[in-house]
C-alpha cells in the first residue's frame, strides 16, 4: 500500500458516487471495504458519520470528498478533523450546489479577521 | 531600534497577508473549475443515462470487484504544507497483482482465428507451392486473453458499447480528481498560512506592547 500511495475516499448521492468511481478511485479492500458510501434517502446520518470516522481512520486514504449537503449533516465531526491527511474537500451535489461560506476550510480562514482573534 | 523592529514585523506581517490572500484566490478559482467540471460530468452521465435506460447507470452496475486506477501521493514539504499528487496506477501493477487471485480462465488463451494441425504430407505439398510464390503472409502474433483486463475500466461496468456521453462524463471525472488533488494541496497551505498570520500577528502586538511601554517610560523620565 505503502508504494502505492493512497486512495481517495467518497461520501456522496449516487451520482456523484458513480461519476468518481467512473473515474477510477473506487477500491473494495481484501475485507470488501469499500472507500466510497452511496448516501440514499433512508441512509441514516450515524451511518454516514460512523463511514466519515472509519475513512479518518484508515491510513490508507488521503483525501475525503463528501457532497457539501451531507457535510452539513455531520458538521461536528468535519469540523473536529484537525489534521492534514487525510484531506476532507466538500463538493456539490446535484440538488445543492456549492457554498462557499458554509465551507469549514474557509470559515476557519475566515475566522481569523474576527475579534477575538486580535485579543 | 524597536520602532524599526516593529516596521520590519509590519512589514512581514503584510507579506505573509498578502501571500494568503493570493491562496484564497487561487482556491476559489480552482474551486470554480471544479464546480463546472463535475456539473458537466453530471450532465454528460444524465446524457447517458437518457440513452441508456435509468437503472442502466446507477450504483446497481458496479462491479464486485473493485481497484483503484488513480492514487494520491501525499507528502510533507518542509514548512508544513502538505502536497498531494494525484497519479493514475499503471496496469501492469495491478495484473501483477492480481496474477493469484485470478480465477482460471477455461477455453481457448489465444484470442483470434486458429490455423488447423496438418498432416506431414500436406506439409511438404504446401511448401513447394509456397517456395513458388513468393509473398507470404505476414505473422500475426497472438493476443493472448490474459494480457488484456477487462475489469479494470469502470466503463465496462456499464456495458460494451457504451455511449459517447458516458465516455465525457468518465474524462470530466477524471479532471476533477486531478483537480481535487490541487485543492486538497492548497487547502492545507490556506490553513498552515493562516497559523502563520496570526503567530506574526500575535508576536507584533507584543512588540507593540513593548514599545509603546517603552515611549511611555521615556515621556515620564
Amino acid at each position: 500500500m505503502a508504494g502505492r500511495g493512497k486512495l481517495i475516499a467518497v461520501i456522496g448521492d449516487e451520482d456523484t458516487c458513480t461519476g468518481f468511481l467512473l473515474g477510477g478511485i473506487g477500491e473494495l479492500n481484501k475485507n470488501r471495504k469499500p472507500n466510497f458510501l452511496v448516501v440514499e434517502k433512508d441512509t441514516s446520518v450515524t451511518e454516514i458519520e460512523e463511514t466519515f470516522k472509519s475513512f479518518l481512520a484508515r491510513n490508507d486514504i488521503g483525501i475525503i470528498l463528501i457532497n457539501q449537503f451531507i457535510a452539513e449533516m455531520i458538521r461536528h465531526a468535519i469540523d473536529a478533523h484537525m489534521q492534514s491527511i487525510p484531506a476532507v474537500l466538500e463538493i456539490p451535489s446535484k440538488e445543492h450546489p456549492y457554498d462557499a461560506s458554509k465551507d469549514s476550510i474557509l470559515r476557519r480562514a475566515k475566522g481569523m479577521f474576527s475579534a477575538e482573534d486580535f485579543r | 531600534m524597536g520602532v524599526t523592529e516593529l516596521e520590519e514585523s509590519s512589514l512581514l506581517l503584510d507579506e505573509k497577508l498578502l501571500r494568503f490572500m493570493d491562496q484564497l484566490e487561487l482556491l476559489e478559482e480552482k474551486r470554480a473549475t471544479l464546480n463546472t467540471l463535475i456539473e458537466q460530468g453530471w450532465f454528460s452521465m444524465s446524457k447517458a443515462r437518457y440513452s441508456m435506460g435509468n437503472k442502466q447507470v446507477s450504483a446497481l452496475q458496479y462491479a464486485s470487484e473493485i481497484e483503484p486506477l488513480i492514487c494520491v501521493h501525499a507528502r510533507s514539504l518542509d514548512t508544513g504544507k502538505m502536497d498531494f499528487c494525484a497519479e493514475r496506477v499503471s496496469q501492469k501493477c495491478s495484473i501483477s497483482g492480481k496474477d493469484d487471485r485470478s480465477i482460471e480462465d477455461i477455453g481457448p488463451q489465444e484470442e483470434g482465428v486458429r490455423k488447423r494441425i496438418k498432416s506431414k504430407k500436406d506439409v511438404t505439398k504446401k511448401e513447394t507451392s509456397e517456395d513458388a510464390s513468393s509473398e507470404k503472409a505476414p505473422e500475426v502474433p497472438p493476443v493472448r486473453k490474459s494480457d488484456q483486463n477487462p475489469q479494470q475500466d469502470p466503463l465496462k461496468w456499464f456495458g460494451i458499447l457504451v455511449p459517447q456521453s458516458l465516455k465525457q462524463a468518465q474524462s470530466s471525472f477524471k479532471q476533477v480528481i486531478d483537480l481535487s488533488a490541487e485543492i486538497a494541496t492548497l487547502q492545507t497551505a490556506v490553513l498552515i498560512a493562516r497559523q502563520d498570520l496570526m503567530h506574526s500577528m500575535k508576536e507584533k502586538y507584543t512588540l507593540q506592547e513593548k514599545t509603546s511601554g517603552a515611549q511611555l517610560d521615556k515621556v515620564a523620565d
